[in-house]
């Protein structure tokens, strides 16, 4: 649904994005990570053909940018950065106003089913000057969808929102999950990307690495098990002759154990402990969270392809 | 076209709720109708045919300033408007052409500035008429009327197309009504003109004004048109 090949957009002398290379499939979530200044929104104007790359190339629903740029714009929908709406119309102007301009078939329909979906629509009549941040956020979000575009960018929908509002905004975008659109996710919120995305990118300038959540921790810290003893034994692990685990290390009194495939070797492990006279009280898997993955990347601790 | 309408149609909406914008578009008109006739009935004029037709021809020089002060107020707006609600980057998302987009905004203040103008002074001559008597009218020659009716869409777009730019550099309204606010200067020419080598308006000069008016009005539209690229738009722009 969206292939970009070496696209590279330069400001004077910053390289914003360098050489990015994507290829994304219909129906899929894509998270999209990186730190402030990474060039996320450069990526998101780019790929909807708002402002030109300085060199490569892409296809955004099977249309070449640079050359199909007005049918590119009408299958995309854009979540911008800031909610940009009318503030002196009411939420049904500021919609109506874009599903004119989408040239939609039926805009009155369109914009009363999303206000209805969005719960909005009893404000519907509402100055959107006078709306809370995520009353607008939800127009916002509202005003991306009205035309029904096959892909959609959104460029940090929660960023700014209080919790509340920023889980409402997250379910609508899990419930906008369907085989037919395909969803671009810009956030800095990685228990979001975590959630939400089928892939994530982790991205500054160049693209660092690309995978699902669960595979890119597996792929930078292979799988580990921990298990809790009520006897730590310190020379224990010198027995653990097993050919499957690669590395143990003693933490906090507790036993970290990395091998490949837990479901199948962790049974094998325990019998094996419990041989060697240990009392395990519990196994578990030792999760990284994204944000460690993220900042050890981000800090180039570890090269990845 | 369709897209230009609904562009139209959202200026002016959005204009409608826009106190400064009213301002500019009925008031400030209203109260410059209203001073002239005053003038006019009262004081020496009333006793006086000569200074009445001096002060008749003086008002009719606020229809040359008119068009190109009604639509300061719109063309700041709906810029400065557009940035400060950070709208333009989704609505630059939407398939409206470049075109569009420029002509939209500029003929949301033109339109409203040409008419308003019109209007204005038909209101004046009605209330003239009605008020001083028909003999004023008379003054009213060819000339005159080709200048108000003629030059008044000229002067609007000349002052569109520099407020237009003006707004599109500046960070705030008001810096932009400022600098703006030199557009109404070819509209004080014929004043400047008239008044010094005391001639009556004749057609040449009007001429003369109108083809100064569109070399100027070519050069300015030419660099508004250049500013609205969606690219200059989205990185240019303050
Ligand atoms: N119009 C512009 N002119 C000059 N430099 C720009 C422009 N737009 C972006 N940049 C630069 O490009 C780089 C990437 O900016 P971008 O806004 O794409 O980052 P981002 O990943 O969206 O950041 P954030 O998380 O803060 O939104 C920054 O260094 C920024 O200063
Ligand atoms: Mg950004």
């Amino acid at each position: 649904m969206i292939t970009a090949n070496g696209l590279t957009r330069r400001f004077g002398e910053i390289t914003a994005v360098d050489g990015l290379d994507l290829h994304i499939e219909r129906g899929e979530v894509f998270g999209f990570l990186g730190p402030n200044g990474a060039g996320k929104t450069t990526t998101i104007r780019m790929l909807s053909a708002l402002i030109a790359p300085t060199s490569g190339s892409a296809t955004i629903a099977e249309k070449t940018l640079g050359k199909d740029n007005r049918a590119i714009r009408e299958r995309v929908g854009v979540l911008t950065e800031t909610p940009g709406l009318y503030k002196r119309l009411s939420a049904w102007d500021n919609l109506l106003f874009f599903a004119r301009l989408y040239r939609i078939d039926r805009p009155e329909q369109q914009a009363e089913k999303y206000l209805k979906m969005f719960e909005l629509w009893d404000r519907r009549n509402g100055l959107t000057g006078t709306f809370s941040k995520g009353m607008r956020q939800k127009l916002a979000l509202a005003r991306a969808l009205l035309h029904e575009p096959k892909i959609l960018f959104l460029d940090e929908p929660t960023a700014g929102l209080d919790p509340e509002a920023a889980k409402m905004v997250r379910e609508l975008i899990e419930s906008l999950r369907s085989k037919e659109r395909t969803i671009f996710l810009c956030t800095h919120n990685l228990d979001e990307a975590d959630r939400l995305c089928d892939r994530i990118a982790l991205f500054k300038s160049r693209l660092l690495t690309v995978g699902d959540p669960q595979s890119l921790r597996e792929r930078m810290y292979g799988r580990r098990t921990v298990v809790h003893l009520a006897n730590p034994n310190p020379g224990i692990e010198g027995q653990l002759d097993l050919p499957f685990i690669t590395k143990t290390e003693w933490i906090d009194g507790r036993l970290l154990i990395s091998l490949s495939d837990p479901e199948t070797e962790n049974p094998i492990l325990v019998r094996k402990l419990v041989e060697l006279g240990a009392d395990v009280q519990f196994v578990s898997e030792l999760k990284v969270s994204l944000e460690d993955l993220y900042l050890d990347l981000m800090e180039g601790n570890h090269v990845s392809t | 076209m369709y897209r230009l309408k609904v562009l139209l149609i959202k200026e002016w909406r959005e204009s409608l709720r826009n106190k400064m914008v009213l301002f500019g578009v009925i008031f400030l008109p209203l109260i410059l109708v209203g001073t002239s006739v005053f003038m006019l009935t009262t004081g020496v004029a009333a006793e006086d045919p000569i200074a009445q037709v001096v002060l008749f021809n003086t008002s009719l020089m606020y229809f040359m300033l008119l068009p190109a002060i009604i639509p300061l107020a719109i063309a700041v707006y709906s810029i400065v408007g557009e940035k400060e609600q950070t709208t333009l980057e989704p609505l630059l998302a939407t398939p409206i052409s470049d075109t569009e987009l420029f002509l939209g905004k500029a003929l949301a203040s033109v339109i409203p500035a040409v008419l308003v103008n019109w209007i204005s002074f038909g209101l004046f001559l009605g209330v003239t008429r009605l008020l001083v008597g028909g003999f004023l009218l008379q003054t009213l020659t060819l000339p005159w009327l080709a200048s108000i009716f003629g030059l008044t869409p000229l002067l609007a777009l000349f002052s569109v197309g520099v407020t237009m730019i003006v707004s599109s550099r500046a960070s705030d309204a008001r810096a932009a009504y400022q600098f703006s606010s030199l557009a109404i200067l070819p509209g004080l020419v014929p004043l400047i003109v008239y008044s010094s080598m005391k001639t009556i308006v004749d057609m040449r000069l009007i001429l003369l004004e109108a083809a100064l008016l569109v070399v100027a009005g070519a050069v300015v539209l030419y660099f508004a048109v250049k500013l609205f690229r969606r690219e200059q738009i989205l990185t240019r722009w303050k």
